[in-house]
């Protein structure tokens, strides 16, 4: 109407925006986070833990860290040579007359042999040695506190041929 | 086989040469064994105790060479990295003790007052 005074172009609603607003609008991350701290600050950060189910009375162990070894400097300077290798653990051969029998009928050589060979070692010596595979190991120890080793070679190899290259025929 | 292996000798050769000398010298001891056991033979009986021997001064001359090269390897590094079996052995006891620096230390104090105040000697004069 034309009698009506213009207003001015001031909106109703207070559109000047406050600095807190402002901060508010621009990065609302800020302000959760802000919260949470003063929520943290008044509560304490504990949260409420459950209880762990126990299935058993005994108490075991848990899994703790363990770190691998890493030494500034080796112990020893040189690492142990192995000793017990198929010099030292076959001493000789018998030619006795049951030993010899034993040659040609049950495919068997026998060894006196270092007292603390145990059987697999045995076997793993005569391998080496004549390059021949070993069926199986029998041992007694004599009498005379020595071990003797009755080697029982595998049907592919004659212990006949294997006397005969060490020369005990 | 020479006659009589040298130490000397066997000091020229390297590591694998040892290791193989040796490898020959037992198989050459192992038949000497099946000899010893089948068909004595003097000669035979004699040489075993050279063999042994021979054995004995390769293994020795191996092994000599071996810690030399690695005392010379470690003895750049401080004395608390060196391998413990290249440290010296003396006793337990002694290389539990004091070492001299440590057993020789005394407080700035002390030492001053032994360089202002000395044992004093005198003489009575005739």
């Amino acid at each position: 109407m034309a009698g009506k005074k213009v207003k001015s172009n001031t909106p109703k609603q207070d559109l000047s925006v406050s600095k807190s607003k402002l901060t508010s609008i621009k990065a609302p991350a800020a302000a959760t986070k802000a919260k949470a701290a003063a929520v943290a600050v008044k509560k304490g950060t504990s949260n409420k833990s459950t209880r762990k189910v126990r299935t058993s009375v005994i108490f075991r162990r848990p899994v703790t860290l363990n770190n691998p070894k890493k030494p500034a400097y080796p112990r020893r300077s040189v690492n142990k040579i192995n000793k017990m290798d198929q010099f030292r653990i076959l001493k000789a051969p018998l030619t006795t007359e049951s030993a010899t029998q034993k040659i040609e009928v049950s495919n068997t050589i026998t060894f006196m042999v270092d007292m603390f060979a145990n059987k697999s070692q045995v076997a793993d010596a005569v391998s080496k040695m004549y390059e021949v595979k070993v069926k199986r190991v029998n041992t007694l120890i004599t009498p005379r506190g020595e071990k003797k080793a009755f080697v029982t070679l595998s049907p592919e190899f004659e212990a006949a041929d294997v006397a005969n290259k060490i020369g005990l025929i | 086989m020479a006659e009589k292996t040298k130490a000397f000798e066997l000091r020229t050769k390297n590591k694998t040469q040892l290791l193989e000398h040796l490898k020959e010298l037992r198989t050459e001891l192992s038949s000497l064994r099946v000899a010893q056991v089948k068909s004595p033979n003097p000669s035979k009986l004699a040489k075993i105790g050279t063999v042994r021997k021979a054995i004995a001064r390769v293994l020795t001359v191996f092994n000599q060479t071996q810690k030399t090269h690695l005392r010379a390897v470690y003895s750049k590094k401080s004395s608390s990295k060196i391998p413990t079996d290249l440290r010296y052995k003396k006793t337990r006891a002694i290389r539990r003790r004091l070492s001299n620096k440590q057993a020789k230390s005394v407080t700035l104090r002390v030492a001053k007052t032994a360089t202002n105040f000395p044992q004093r000697v005198f003489a009575v004069k005739a």
